[in-house]
């Protein structure tokens, strides 16, 4: 499963700290989340586009998520304009739009466009599993951080066994129907990743008790903050903090 | 059909997993009806490569897969390829999944549309013929590996193909299990393509034998 | 199942972070070292299971499955699920940062929820039963978290009361997908493994 199709890059993005970019993303998606005000929505959004040109992702699965993000937010715009009151605008059949209805309308469609860009500019860029030893750096729970760690680890493993038990499937003429038939097989299918991680796990951890595991892992290694990073943190929270205060 | 055209015929087939490197280079590979091949070959030769590209799960780059007389490419084509050529996975583990049995040895059987009543009869002639019968009722996911590996023998020989494809067959069986195994290929299976490294087995249960080396299948 | 960056309030917003993050501590809590590796395979798993699509008529549903994750799971299906949708979050943009603890609320307080019914039957000897409670379990946390969904929607601004409305309706026949997938897997795992089963049940009864 190719899990970060952004992670590998070269752009200045990619090599800044994942603790600062965390920081970063977090802050940034706050900020623009409560925003409601157009005037701070575009600039927000602006620099959201500035960051992906600079992460130089590849347009094609970019496009591809934004594409997905905003087919949901087209069914908003079918009701939004409709359902919320104020001053009429325009009319489709019976329904009638409202100025404030649209307005709300293009804030919230700016608000998620700009959080997606952000979230793959700053996050995409990031290897996941940086992001979780970052995660262990900026003090969330241990236990958290493990769970973390090991679903990344074992998500291919499993996602692999999942492509073998269906070609399996396919190989016996399995056909995907709307059928009781169909449905029997796919729980079998979930039931027996279920049975098969379920066992690994077992096995995991008594590999891990045979390397010594008492409840916590050592951080074996550690990011270096440098200069550049401290750089784009404070030029980018001040950014955010002027967003904020717009 | 005319006799004289293969059940299965591969010409000049190149392949490659994605970002690796060419395993497959204008290989030609050819089983008749009634023939009996052994497929040899380093690991990492590519022959699972090869008999997952017969059945469509994978497409080679370049090069055209004849079944049956019939070019084969799309997801499609490969649905009557996998009903008259069954395949025997390289790990059972990776072929069964059903809770019990009975149920894995059905589901191929249910996929081809037999009624209830036939594929309750299919399971219980193709579990007697393997001398499994005993097995029918036991949780797949609990048998040893041997018996795993007769299972599945049992949930292909059960959509009643006309030839078999099988990867590496005897890996982790006991040597009474190998007699076993070779019994029950002479026994109930015609035309078939078997991929191991047991010479032995092979010399006792194929006819011809072929090597797959440097992208090519070669004589042995 | 989630809802997207930029859509809900600032209050709607905080009130899932801080009852998410309750849920996640009483999950960790439960879980002893020795569940962690159990927690996060079962938790990929379930990542995996979620993209499976399963055809529905004409269209086709994926998975969703956190009832069956609750019954595995109890409370632990919070940092369980917390993990997911993060991971989803980041990975496919599905859901976000900020509605990281609403998406895991919705996920999986149902599932809890549903842990709480149906675990004392899920492990029954009778396999009607089983299946009984293994469906309802699926049915009744899809119907729940699209009912917290709509909810959230609505608590947002009453204009979105339609939206809401939509959102419960267009989930009642994926409940039904979910209720007879989440049946059937039940069966397997009670047949299969049914320690599995039997995993959250000393987590649930009060450490
Ligand atoms: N899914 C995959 N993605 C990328 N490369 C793969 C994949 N599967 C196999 N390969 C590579 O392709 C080559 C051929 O693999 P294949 O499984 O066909 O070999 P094989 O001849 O069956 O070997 P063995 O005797 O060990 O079973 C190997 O070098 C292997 O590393
Ligand atoms: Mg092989």
């Amino acid at each position: 499963m190719n899990l970060d199709p952004f992670s590998r890059g070269t752009s200045a993005l990619h090599r800044r700290d994942p603790r600062v970019k965390l920081v970063v993303a977090t802050a940034y998606a706050v900020v623009v989340a409560v925003m409601q005000d157009m005037a701070a929505l575009v600039p927000a959004l602006m620099l959201a586009v500035l960051l992906t040109g600079w992460a130089r992702l590849p347009w094609r699965p970019l496009l591809r998520r934004l594409l997905v993000v905003n087919g949901f937010v087209a069914v908003l715009w079918m009701f939004l304009p409709f359902t919320h009151p104020g001053t009429p605008v325009y009319h489709v059949g019976r329904l009638t739009a409202s100025r404030e209805g649209v307005i709300y309308a293009a804030n919230l469609t700016l608000r998620t466009n700009t959080i997606v860009l952000a979230t793959m500019a700053l996050l995409g860029t990031t290897p996941v599993f940086d992001l979780v030893h970052a995660l262990h750096h900026l003090r969330v729970p241990e236990k958290l951080a493990q769970v973390a760690f090991f679903t990344i680890r074992y998500l291919d493993v499993i996602y692999r066994e999942y492509l073998r038990l269906r070609n399996a499937m396919r190989v016996r003429c399995f056909k995907p129907r709307t059928s009781l038939h169909t449905y029997i097989s796919y729980a079998h299918l979930v039931g027996m990743l279920l049975v098969r991680s379920y066992e690994r796990s077992q096995r995991v951890y008594q590999a891990m008790l045979c390397r010594g595991f008492q409840g916590s892992f050592p951080v074996y290694r550690h990011f270096s903050l440098v200069r550049s990073d401290l750089v784009f943190g404070t030029i980018m929270l001040l950014a955010i903090g002027m967003l904020w205060l717009l | 059909m005319g006799s004289n055209v293969p059940l299965i015929e591969l010409r000049g087939v190149c392949f490659r997993y994605p970002g690796g490197s060419l395993i497959h280079d204008e290989l030609d590979f050819v089983l008749q009806t009634g023939g009996r091949v052994g497929v040899m070959g380093q690991n990492g030769a590519g022959k699972t490569s090869l008999f997952h590209l017969i059945v469509g799960l994978l497409q080679p780059d370049s090069g055209e897969i004849r079944v049956l007389g019939r070019p084969r490419c799309q997801e499609r084509d490969f649905w009557e390829v996998r009903q008259k050529i069954g395949l025997l996975f390289q790990d059972p583990d990776d072929q069964l999944f059903c809770p019990t049995v009975g149920e894995d040895v059905a589901f191929g059987p249910l996929n081809l549309g037999r009624s209830r009543q036939q594929v309750m009869q299919i399971v219980q002639r193709t579990l007697e013929a393997l001398d499994l019968a005993h097995l029918q009722d036991r949780v797949t996911h609990h048998l040893s590996g041997g018996e795993k590996r007769l299972v599945s023998l049992a949930t292909v020989l059960a959509m009643e193909p006309d030839a078999l494809l099988l990867d590496e067959p005897t890996a982790g069986l006991a040597e009474g299990m190998v007699e076993r195994l070779i019994g029950i290929l002479n026994e109930h299976v015609q035309t078939c393509a078997i991929i191991s490294h047991n010479r032995h087995f092979l010399e006792r249960c194929t006819d011809v034998m072929v090597q797959l080396h440097g992208g090519k299948v070669v004589p042995f | 199942m989630h809802i997207s960056e930029g859509v809900l309030s600032a209050p709607v917003l905080v009130a899932g972070g801080v009852l998410a993050a309750g849920g996640v501590g009483l999950g960790l809590r439960r879980m002893t070292p020795d569940k962690i590796p159990a927690v996060a395979l079962l938790s990929s798993t379930f990542f995996v299971a979620s993209l499976i699509h399963v055809p529905l008529g004409p269209a086709s549903v994926h998975l969703v499955l956190n009832g069956l994750t609750g019954l595995v799971l109890g409370w632990m299906a919070f940092p369980a699920l917390l993990v997911g949708l993060a991971l989803q979050a980041v990975l496919f943009q599905f859901g976000g940062l900020t509605t990281l603890g609403v998406n895991t609320c919705i996920m999986a307080a149902p599932a809890v929820a549903v842990s709480y019914l149906f675990q004392p039957f899920a492990g029954s000897l009778n396999r009607i039963l089983v299946f009984v409670s293994g469906a309802l379990c699926g049915a009744l946390a899809l119907l729940t978290s699209s009912v917290l969904i709509a909810l959230c929607l609505v608590f947002t601004g009453r204009h979105f009361l339609e939206v809401a409305q939509l959102t419960v309706a267009a989930h009642v026949p994926i409940m039904v997908i979910e209720g007879m997938l989440s049946g059937f897997t039940v069966l397997f795992l009670r047949k299969v493994k049914p320690e599995i089963l039997g995993a959250a049940a000393d987590v649930i009864s009060p450490a």
